[in-house]
């Protein structure tokens, strides 16, 4: 961390505010202890505390992961229904292949290019950074590539499963009297089939946060955004241990929660799953 | 009059092997107010049959020939949209498997309030109509039980929400495809009993699929016996059961376990399986596992003989009979 | 023979599937082009030549160099067998660890096969990259570690698969039967969940490799993978970047064979799965 010029004295001196002397369980129990009071110890370079540091840094990473998964969401989820509405036409067959082929892109490599095209070549987006604070409109459209990249793939994919999901649904036996009845087919597809189809999606998407985190990281490199992939990468280099603990440990604790949270959701749209619980 | 009239319906399927014909040249009337039963075996083609009624059939379905009139309109060359004004507003449907037939995530209450979504009543309105039909079909405390949702419902009771779901808008046919085959036989009486109940009083006339021999003879006026796509027999219930006169419809008869009045080690069956749709045999369609077949069956499909005025059945055994 | 039989059912139904003929074509072209590497590049990969950076497309460099001179078309060939040297060995140790870990949780007793649920759990509950990222500020950026952190991630997604397989096989009733003529476990194993789990794991691997490579590339990009000068696809992703408003052609040699590489086991994984799944549904009921 102090680099090849340290002397002994500086060395022991870093140590002793690291508390890196003390038996290494003291260590371990110290940061726990921490951890339950919120405190993630004090950066040693800026003098501040871990916590503040990564909080300042986490809504931008926050706001680009919803703004990638809602937009994606809804695409996909239009799609999928769209694809088991009309299956086997040829509108069904392309719209397979795309997403396929989308889901089969790295994300990061999706950054670059959409960089290289539209923020390089044509100068259409802008191609650093978050845009400046307070100005909505500059920062939508700092948002739009970042946010662009990262859903890509998630269309493909969740269309996919809605589709999947979907065909299931409707061949099942109360779709049949719903249609019976002369249900609107409106309805039937969206308030009788797409409810119940919807369910493992939410599941997924819970699940895929870990994925969008990753894939957040590299999207803050490439459009060089503020978030918490640009600290931990820079805290990488400069061996700010602190930091990178910090923050993996943060968007574990977002990954947790957010499949927590769709399992909640599930329980909410399936009573058969409250009557579980 | 007649609310539903079917004329030489042939339907098949086209799969890889080629045409399955589930239907052959069916025809049968039901008149208002009448009940009429289907008997036949798992094959014989009633899903198939009620699947046209209602323009639910599966994509590869063909209709080959013939009509379906209800209430004069015909139903093969209705468009999907006229379709959905006539269904759910003068046919409705129960089908076989209570605890698959509602939607797992809606209230009963919200399904029974959203199949009246054309009338222009207020939601309270609507939902007071869906108490007063609970309450019809001996669901009790109705009143709190619409916001329950189907699995908070036994078998029984799902069955008696489907019943009064269909009875709801009031239809001038009924159609039940198996209603109680789930059920066991206590609640297949009481069900059976309501049945009976609200067609007196909403006066509609019931096309009902069963199996159960016992069933179709307290509950139906007319029945009609169906082998492997073709009406074998048809008549009253009296003819029918009384004097059944074509092999197939005799032998159920002997194999109907409420019937056999003597102790014995086994239960009759009748022998074989049903033929092959794709490749149709010549001949008659049953002459593979009838008892009292002649030469004639081999070569000769045999034509509707006229019984009793209401009463006739397919096969060459009556043609000499008559002579 | 029986094996040749049902090689032979998949091969057809690739025949058949025309996604499925291009992804496997892919896949050959990259094996081949990795196996290869060293007669069909036409500069040594990580030689430098100073007077020719930054040039664009040419004759003699076929898409440009970058900034030290070395020539882009080769690295991007080189490029694909470093993607392999670092896909195989890791899908073989993910693959290894996690057969072995799932078939002990599904066959031992229950309190080994909570630990081990337990220990994929907690595997997984790290996002990916955010876990690969902390374990190289601890031990420093390399191949080894690159490999390391995507066999850890590997495990559980083979490990839960080879488990439920396992748990299925062992409640079935032919086992009993066997188990009562006194089979042993291994046998048990070997003889009965072994053959069954290879077709969903084959699926697996063909769809988890682009994931593997994409992982690879990733953390090379940034650079905290594959050290410079070793010219993995996300090293010249990497360089391409900084180079970004010379030379486009950096990220394009970077960008497509690895986008091409991932459609085509993607196709290709689809198309076995569309085999290989209704077959088991097939024989299961």
């Amino acid at each position: 961390m102090l680099g090849p010029r340290a002397t002994p004295g500086l060395r022991a001196a870093l140590e002793e505010r690291m508390g890196l002397n003390e038996p290494l369980i003291y260590q371990i129990v110290y940061f726990f202890g921490n951890l339950l009071t919120g405190d993630l110890g004090i950066d040693v370079f800026t003098n501040r505390p871990v916590t503040t540091i990564i909080s300042e840094q986490l809504n931008y990473t926050l706001v680009l992961i919803f703004a990638s998964i809602t937009w994606s969401a809804s695409l996909g989820i239009f799609l999928g229904c769209y694809s088991a509405v009309k299956r086997n036409t040829l509108a069904d067959k392309i719209s397979a292949i795309l997403s396929v082929s989308f889901i089969a892109a790295p994300s990061f490599v999706v950054s670059l290019y959409s960089l290289l095209f539209f923020a390089v070549s044509l100068r259409l987006l802008p191609a650093i950074g978050a845009g400046d604070h307070g100005d909505w409109w500059d920062q939508f459209l700092h948002l739009i590539l970042p946010a662009f990249s990262i859903g890509l793939s998630w269309v493909g994919y969740i269309a996919r499963l809605v589709r999947a999901s979907m065909l299931e649904t409707m061949g099942e036996n109360h779709i049949r009297t719903a249609k019976a009845f002369g249900l609107p087919n409106r309805w039937i597809t969206y308030r009788y089939a797409l409810r119940l189809a919807i369910l493992p999606t939410i599941t997924v998407i819970g699940v895929g946060m870990g994925f969008l985190l990753s894939a957040a990281v590299f999207a803050e490199i490439v459009f060089s955004r503020p978030g918490l992939g640009k600290l931990v990468i820079d805290s990488i280099s400069t061996r700010n241990y602190p930091i990178v603990m910090g923050s993996v440990l943060v968007s574990t604790i977002i990954f947790v929660a957010s499949t927590t949270l769709s399992d909640i959701i599930n329980a909410i749209l399936d009573p058969r799953i409250r009557k579980q619980l | 009059m007649s609310v539903l009239s079917v004329k030489d319906l042939s339907i098949s399927y086209q799969t890889d092997s080629g045409p399955l014909q589930a239907l052959r040249g069916v025809s049968f009337d039901i008149d208002d107010n009448n009940i009429v039963g289907i008997v036949g075996e798992s094959g014989c083609g009633k899903s198939t049959l009620i699947g046209s009624i209602i323009k639910l059939l599966d994509n590869n379905a063909i209709v080959e020939k013939g009509e379906i009139f209800f209430q004069d309109k015909n139903i093969i060359s209705l468009s999907d949209d006229d379709m959905k004004d006539i269904l759910g507003v003068d046919i409705s449907v129960i089908f076989q498997d209570p605890m698959q037939a509602h939607n797992p995530v809606l209230t009963i209450g919200q399904q029974m309030i959203d199949i009246q979504y054309r009338d222009k009543k207020s939601k309270k309105q609507k939902q007071n109509h869906a108490i007063e039909m609970l309450q019809l079909v001996g669901m009790p405390d109705p009143e709190s039980r619409i916001y329950q949702y189907p699995h908070e419902f036994s078998g029984g009771m799902r069955q008696r929400i489907a019943i009064a779901m269909a009875l709801m808008v009031k239809p001038a046919l009924l159609i039940a495809d198996e209603p109680t085959t789930a059920l066991d036989a206590t609640l297949e009486v009481q069900i059976i009993q309501k049945l009976k109940e609200l067609q007196k009083n909403i006066h509609c006339s019931i096309l009902f699929v069963s199996h159960h021999l016992g069933v179709i003879a307290e509950l139906c006026d007319e029945v009609i016996v169906m082998y492997a796509g073709e009406i074998v027999e048809s008549g009253s219930v009296r003819d029918i059961f009384h004097r059944p006169k074509h092999p197939y419809t005799q032998a159920l008869f002997a194999c109907d376990p409420g019937r056999i009045l003597e102790k014995s080690k086994e239960l009759p069956t009748i022998e074989g399986e049903i033929p092959n749709l794709i490749n149709l045999p010549k001949g008659c369609i049953f002459k593979d596992r009838c008892s009292q077949r002649i030469d004639r069956c081999d070569d000769e499909i045999p034509s509707t003989h006229q019984i009793k005025n209401t009463h006739m059945a397919k096969c060459h055994l009556l043609a000499r009979e008559q002579k | 023979m029986k094996k040749n039989s049902e090689l032979q059912i998949i091969f057809k139904h690739l025949m058949r599937d025309p996604l499925g003929m291009i992804g496997f074509f892919i896949v050959m072209i990259i094996f081949l082009s990795a196996i290869f590497a060293d007669w069909l590049v036409p500069y040594d990969p990580i030689q430098l030549n100073i007077k020719d950076r930054l040039q664009g497309p040419s004759w003699s460099h076929l898409l440009g160099a970058d900034q030290l001179g070395r020539d882009t078309f080769s690295r991007m060939i080189m490029g694909g067998r470093v993607a392999l040297q670092v896909a195989l060995p890791t899908i073989f140790g993910a693959v290894s660890i996690g057969l072995i870990l799932g078939m002990i949780a599904g066959f031992g007793p229950r309190w080994l096969d909570n630990i081990i649920i337990l220990f994929f759990d907690t595997l997984r509950s790290f996002p990916t990259v955010m876990f690969a990222l902390a374990v190289v500020a601890l031990v420093g950026p390399s191949l080894s570690t690159v490999v390391f952190i995507i066999i850890a991630t590997s495990i559980p997604t083979y490990g839960r698969v080879v488990r439920t397989q396992t748990l299925s096989i062992k409640s079935s009733e032919f086992i009993l039967a066997e188990k009562s003529m006194g089979a042993s476990t291994v046998r048990i194993l070997r003889v009965h969940v072994l053959p069954n789990i290879l077709g969903p794991i084959a699926v697996l691997v063909a769809m988890d490799i682009p994931t593997i490579i994409g992982l690879e590339a990733g953390l090379s990009f940034l650079g905290m993978g594959v050290r410079p000068p070793t010219p993995s696809w996300g090293v010249l992703l990497n360089d391409g970047y900084s180079l970004i408003r010379n030379t486009p052609w950096l990220i394009i040699a970077g960008g497509i064979p690895l986008i091409l590489t991932t459609l085509g086991f993607t196709f290709l994984g689809e198309s076995l799965r569309d085999v290989i799944d209704p077959k088991l549904r097939g024989k299961k009921r």
